[in-house]
Protein backbone atom coordinates (compact mmCIF):
# COMPACT_ATOMS: atom_id res chain seq x y z
CA UNK A 1 0.00 0.00 0.00
CA UNK A 2 2.96 2.74 0.84
CA UNK A 3 4.60 1.73 -2.44
CA UNK A 4 1.36 2.11 -3.64
CA UNK A 5 1.12 5.58 -2.62
CA UNK A 6 4.44 6.50 -3.14
CA UNK A 7 4.24 5.64 -6.48
CA UNK A 8 0.82 7.55 -7.30
CA UNK A 9 2.49 10.85 -5.77
CA UNK A 10 5.50 10.60 -8.08
CA UNK A 11 3.37 10.22 -10.99
CA UNK A 12 1.91 13.27 -10.12
CA UNK A 13 4.92 14.69 -9.65
CA UNK A 14 5.90 14.52 -13.12
CA UNK A 15 2.63 15.19 -14.41
CA UNK A 16 3.18 18.71 -12.51
CA UNK A 17 6.81 18.98 -13.66
CA UNK A 18 5.43 18.61 -17.72
CA UNK A 19 2.80 20.47 -17.28
CA UNK A 20 4.78 23.10 -15.77
CA UNK A 21 6.95 23.11 -18.57
CA UNK A 22 3.86 23.76 -21.24
CA UNK A 23 2.87 26.59 -18.99
CA UNK A 24 6.29 27.90 -18.25
CA UNK A 25 7.22 28.16 -21.89
CA UNK A 26 4.26 29.36 -22.75
CA UNK A 27 3.82 32.52 -20.50
CA UNK A 28 7.20 33.12 -19.11
CA UNK A 29 9.50 32.00 -16.42
CA UNK A 30 9.08 34.30 -14.08
CA UNK A 31 5.41 35.42 -14.97
CA UNK A 32 4.23 32.60 -14.36
CA UNK A 33 1.73 31.70 -11.54
CA UNK A 34 1.60 28.22 -9.65
CA UNK A 35 -2.32 28.53 -10.01
CA UNK A 36 -1.67 28.68 -13.45
CA UNK A 37 0.34 25.63 -13.52
CA UNK A 38 -2.75 24.21 -11.02
CA UNK A 39 -4.98 24.98 -13.49
CA UNK A 40 -3.41 23.64 -16.18
CA UNK A 41 -2.87 20.11 -14.69
CA UNK A 42 -5.85 19.30 -13.22
CA UNK A 43 -5.39 18.98 -9.30
CA UNK A 44 -5.51 21.74 -6.70
CA UNK A 45 -3.30 24.43 -5.49
CA UNK A 46 -2.57 22.93 -2.60
CA UNK A 47 -1.26 19.49 -4.49
CA UNK A 48 1.27 21.95 -6.26
CA UNK A 49 2.65 22.83 -2.84
CA UNK A 50 2.55 19.61 -1.21
CA UNK A 51 4.94 18.48 -4.36
CA UNK A 52 6.59 22.15 -4.29
CA UNK A 53 7.10 24.06 -1.20
CA UNK A 54 7.53 27.28 -3.12
CA UNK A 55 7.49 28.91 -6.09
CA UNK A 56 10.99 28.86 -6.22
CA UNK A 57 11.53 25.36 -5.77
CA UNK A 58 9.39 24.32 -8.59
CA UNK A 59 10.95 26.63 -11.02
CA UNK A 60 14.12 25.66 -9.94
CA UNK A 61 13.17 21.74 -10.31
CA UNK A 62 11.27 22.01 -13.48
CA UNK A 63 14.51 24.38 -14.73
CA UNK A 64 17.07 21.50 -13.74
CA UNK A 65 14.90 19.04 -15.37
CA UNK A 66 14.47 20.42 -18.77
CA UNK A 67 18.47 21.37 -18.56
CA UNK A 68 19.51 17.63 -17.49
CA UNK A 69 16.60 16.45 -20.53
CA UNK A 70 18.49 18.66 -22.83
CA UNK A 71 21.83 18.08 -22.12
CA UNK A 72 21.43 14.18 -22.43
CA UNK A 73 19.84 14.83 -25.81
CA UNK A 74 23.10 17.31 -26.85
CA UNK A 75 25.22 14.57 -25.85
CA UNK A 76 23.27 11.18 -27.71
CA UNK A 77 23.08 12.88 -30.70
CA UNK A 78 26.38 15.05 -30.81
CA UNK A 79 28.92 12.14 -29.54
CA UNK A 80 28.99 10.34 -33.16
CA UNK A 81 28.84 13.83 -35.32
CA UNK A 82 32.22 13.80 -36.68
CA UNK A 83 32.19 16.68 -38.67
CA UNK A 84 31.57 20.20 -37.10
CA UNK A 85 27.93 20.56 -39.19
CA UNK A 86 26.80 17.50 -37.62
CA UNK A 87 27.57 18.66 -34.32
CA UNK A 88 25.84 21.84 -35.20
CA UNK A 89 22.68 20.10 -36.81
CA UNK A 90 22.89 17.89 -33.73
CA UNK A 91 22.79 21.20 -31.76
CA UNK A 92 19.32 22.24 -33.14
CA UNK A 93 17.82 19.18 -33.55
CA UNK A 94 18.29 18.66 -29.53
CA UNK A 95 17.28 22.35 -28.85
CA UNK A 96 13.95 21.25 -31.26
CA UNK A 97 11.80 19.63 -28.57
CA UNK A 98 12.34 22.59 -25.77
CA UNK A 99 12.52 25.11 -27.64
CA UNK A 100 9.83 27.40 -26.70
CA UNK A 101 11.06 26.30 -23.03
CA UNK A 102 15.21 27.33 -24.28
CA UNK A 103 14.17 30.64 -25.40
CA UNK A 104 12.50 31.62 -21.82
CA UNK A 105 15.48 30.57 -20.10
CA UNK A 106 17.72 32.58 -22.87
CA UNK A 107 15.83 35.39 -22.14
CA UNK A 108 15.20 35.36 -18.94
CA UNK A 109 18.39 33.38 -17.35
CA UNK A 110 19.76 36.76 -15.58
CA UNK A 111 16.71 37.63 -13.87
CA UNK A 112 16.53 33.95 -12.25
CA UNK A 113 16.97 33.12 -8.70
CA UNK A 114 20.55 32.24 -7.90
CA UNK A 115 19.92 28.54 -7.62
CA UNK A 116 18.84 28.36 -11.71
CA UNK A 117 21.20 30.28 -13.21
CA UNK A 118 23.87 27.69 -13.97
CA UNK A 119 21.77 25.88 -15.87
CA UNK A 120 22.48 27.57 -19.01
CA UNK A 121 25.74 27.28 -18.86
CA UNK A 122 25.45 23.24 -18.02
CA UNK A 123 23.56 23.11 -21.49
CA UNK A 124 26.05 25.03 -22.89
CA UNK A 125 28.96 23.21 -21.63
CA UNK A 126 27.43 19.66 -22.91
CA UNK A 127 27.46 21.07 -26.48
CA UNK A 128 30.98 23.00 -26.48
CA UNK A 129 32.61 19.40 -25.68
CA UNK A 130 31.20 18.26 -29.14
CA UNK A 131 31.76 21.12 -31.00
CA UNK A 132 35.63 21.82 -29.95
CA UNK A 133 36.38 18.19 -30.49
CA UNK A 134 34.96 18.62 -34.27
CA UNK A 135 36.89 21.69 -34.40
CA UNK A 136 40.21 20.86 -33.45
CA UNK A 137 39.55 17.33 -35.68
CA UNK A 138 38.68 19.73 -38.83
CA UNK A 139 41.05 22.48 -38.09
CA UNK A 140 44.21 19.79 -38.14
CA UNK A 141 42.34 18.05 -41.47
CA UNK A 142 42.64 21.81 -42.64
CA UNK A 143 39.04 21.90 -43.29
CA UNK A 144 38.10 24.57 -40.91
CA UNK A 145 39.87 27.84 -39.27
CA UNK A 146 41.45 27.95 -36.21
CA UNK A 147 39.96 30.62 -33.94
CA UNK A 148 40.14 31.17 -30.29
CA UNK A 149 37.92 28.43 -28.37
CA UNK A 150 35.22 30.44 -26.39
CA UNK A 151 34.89 33.31 -29.51
CA UNK A 152 33.88 30.01 -32.06
CA UNK A 153 31.62 28.72 -29.71
CA UNK A 154 30.18 32.35 -29.18
CA UNK A 155 29.44 33.67 -32.45
CA UNK A 156 27.46 30.52 -33.03
CA UNK A 157 25.78 30.72 -29.66
CA UNK A 158 25.66 34.12 -30.39
CA UNK A 159 23.83 34.33 -34.01
CA UNK A 160 21.49 31.29 -32.48
CA UNK A 161 20.27 32.69 -29.49
CA UNK A 162 19.71 36.18 -31.48
CA UNK A 163 17.40 34.17 -34.04
CA UNK A 164 15.83 32.46 -30.90
CA UNK A 165 14.85 35.43 -28.80
CA UNK A 166 13.60 37.62 -31.89
CA UNK A 167 11.39 34.31 -32.94
CA UNK A 168 8.27 36.45 -33.52
CA UNK A 169 10.36 38.85 -35.78
CA UNK A 170 12.16 35.96 -37.94
CA UNK A 171 9.60 32.89 -37.87
CA UNK A 172 6.11 34.04 -36.42
CA UNK A 173 4.21 31.49 -36.37
CA UNK A 174 6.94 28.29 -36.55
CA UNK A 175 9.97 26.92 -35.31
CA UNK A 176 12.60 29.15 -36.18
CA UNK A 177 14.76 26.64 -35.80
CA UNK A 178 13.36 24.89 -38.05
CA UNK A 179 12.82 27.61 -40.35
CA UNK A 180 16.29 29.01 -40.42
CA UNK A 181 18.61 26.49 -38.72
CA UNK A 182 19.74 25.37 -41.80
CA UNK A 183 21.11 28.65 -42.98
CA UNK A 184 22.72 29.61 -40.06
CA UNK A 185 24.73 26.43 -39.57
CA UNK A 186 25.76 27.27 -43.70
CA UNK A 187 26.23 30.59 -42.99
CA UNK A 188 28.65 29.83 -39.85
CA UNK A 189 30.30 26.86 -41.99
CA UNK A 190 31.07 29.55 -44.59
CA UNK A 191 32.69 32.15 -42.06
CA UNK A 192 34.99 29.64 -40.91
CA UNK A 193 36.26 27.95 -43.93
CA UNK A 194 40.02 28.74 -44.89
CA UNK B 1 22.69 4.68 -19.05
CA UNK B 2 24.36 6.40 -16.26
CA UNK B 3 24.87 10.16 -15.54
CA UNK B 4 28.55 10.87 -13.98
CA UNK B 5 28.23 11.29 -10.35
CA UNK B 6 30.68 13.91 -10.09
CA UNK B 7 30.16 16.12 -13.21
CA UNK B 8 26.36 14.92 -14.43
CA UNK B 9 28.03 14.35 -17.85
CA UNK B 10 25.61 11.17 -19.36
CA UNK B 11 28.00 8.11 -19.80
CA UNK B 12 26.91 6.20 -22.89
CA UNK B 13 29.83 3.95 -24.06
CA UNK B 14 32.76 2.59 -22.64
CA UNK B 15 34.73 5.41 -23.77
CA UNK B 16 32.90 7.56 -21.37
CA UNK B 17 34.53 5.82 -18.61
CA UNK B 18 38.27 6.32 -16.56
CA UNK B 19 39.84 3.44 -18.43
CA UNK B 20 36.98 2.13 -20.37
CA UNK B 21 35.80 1.03 -16.70
CA UNK B 22 32.78 0.93 -17.21
CA UNK B 23 31.88 0.03 -13.55
CA UNK B 24 32.81 3.16 -12.47
CA UNK B 25 29.99 6.13 -11.38
CA UNK B 26 32.09 8.85 -12.86
CA UNK B 27 33.15 9.59 -16.10
CA UNK B 28 36.88 10.01 -17.70
CA UNK B 29 36.88 14.07 -17.32
CA UNK B 30 36.70 13.54 -13.05
CA UNK B 31 39.04 10.66 -13.12
CA UNK B 32 42.73 11.58 -12.47
CA UNK B 33 45.86 9.40 -14.68
CA UNK B 34 45.02 6.40 -12.46
CA UNK B 35 41.77 6.16 -12.66
CA UNK B 36 40.47 7.60 -9.29
CA UNK B 37 37.95 10.30 -8.65
CA UNK B 38 39.02 14.16 -8.99
CA UNK B 39 39.04 15.77 -5.38
CA UNK B 40 36.31 18.37 -5.07
CA UNK B 41 39.16 21.56 -5.02
CA UNK B 42 41.28 19.49 -7.89
CA UNK B 43 36.95 18.92 -9.91
CA UNK B 44 36.32 22.38 -9.12
CA UNK B 45 39.64 24.38 -10.73
CA UNK B 46 38.90 21.59 -13.28
CA UNK B 47 35.53 22.75 -14.57
CA UNK B 48 36.42 26.93 -13.98
CA UNK B 49 38.87 26.22 -16.46
CA UNK B 50 36.64 24.79 -18.47
CA UNK B 51 33.76 27.08 -18.66
CA UNK B 52 36.31 30.03 -18.74
CA UNK B 53 38.29 28.27 -21.75
CA UNK B 54 35.05 26.96 -23.79
CA UNK B 55 32.64 29.67 -22.66
CA UNK B 56 35.02 32.56 -21.98
CA UNK B 57 33.18 33.95 -19.03
CA UNK B 58 35.25 36.15 -16.49
CA UNK B 59 37.08 33.62 -14.03
CA UNK B 60 34.94 34.62 -10.71
CA UNK B 61 31.94 34.46 -12.87
CA UNK B 62 32.97 31.02 -13.85
CA UNK B 63 34.13 29.42 -10.36
CA UNK B 64 30.53 30.21 -8.78
CA UNK B 65 28.55 28.94 -12.08
CA UNK B 66 31.01 25.49 -11.17
CA UNK B 67 30.43 25.75 -7.73
CA UNK B 68 26.63 25.60 -8.42
CA UNK B 69 26.82 22.88 -11.05
CA UNK B 70 28.59 20.67 -8.61
CA UNK B 71 26.45 21.57 -5.73
CA UNK B 72 23.19 19.86 -7.56
CA UNK B 73 25.92 16.32 -8.39
CA UNK B 74 25.65 13.61 -5.88
CA UNK B 75 29.55 13.11 -5.67
CA UNK B 76 29.95 16.66 -3.80
CA UNK B 77 27.08 16.64 -1.42
CA UNK B 78 29.56 16.91 1.59
CA UNK B 79 30.39 19.83 0.51
CA UNK B 80 27.91 22.14 0.53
Amino acid sequence: MGTQRQEQKNQTKRHLINVSIRVLAKNGLLRTKTSDIAKEGGVSHGTVFAHFPTREILLAEVIEEVGSRIASRLHELAVNGGSVREVLAAHLEGLLEYEAFYTRLVVENNLLPGRSQHTLIMIQSAISIHLNQAVEREVNLGTFRSFPTHLLFNTWIGLLHYYLVNADLFSPNESVLQRHGQTLINHFLSMASP
Amino acid sequence: MKTCIACGMPMETAADYPQGNTEKDYCLYCAKLDGSMQSFEEKLEGLTNFIMKTQGLDQDAAWKTARKMMSTLPAWKGHF
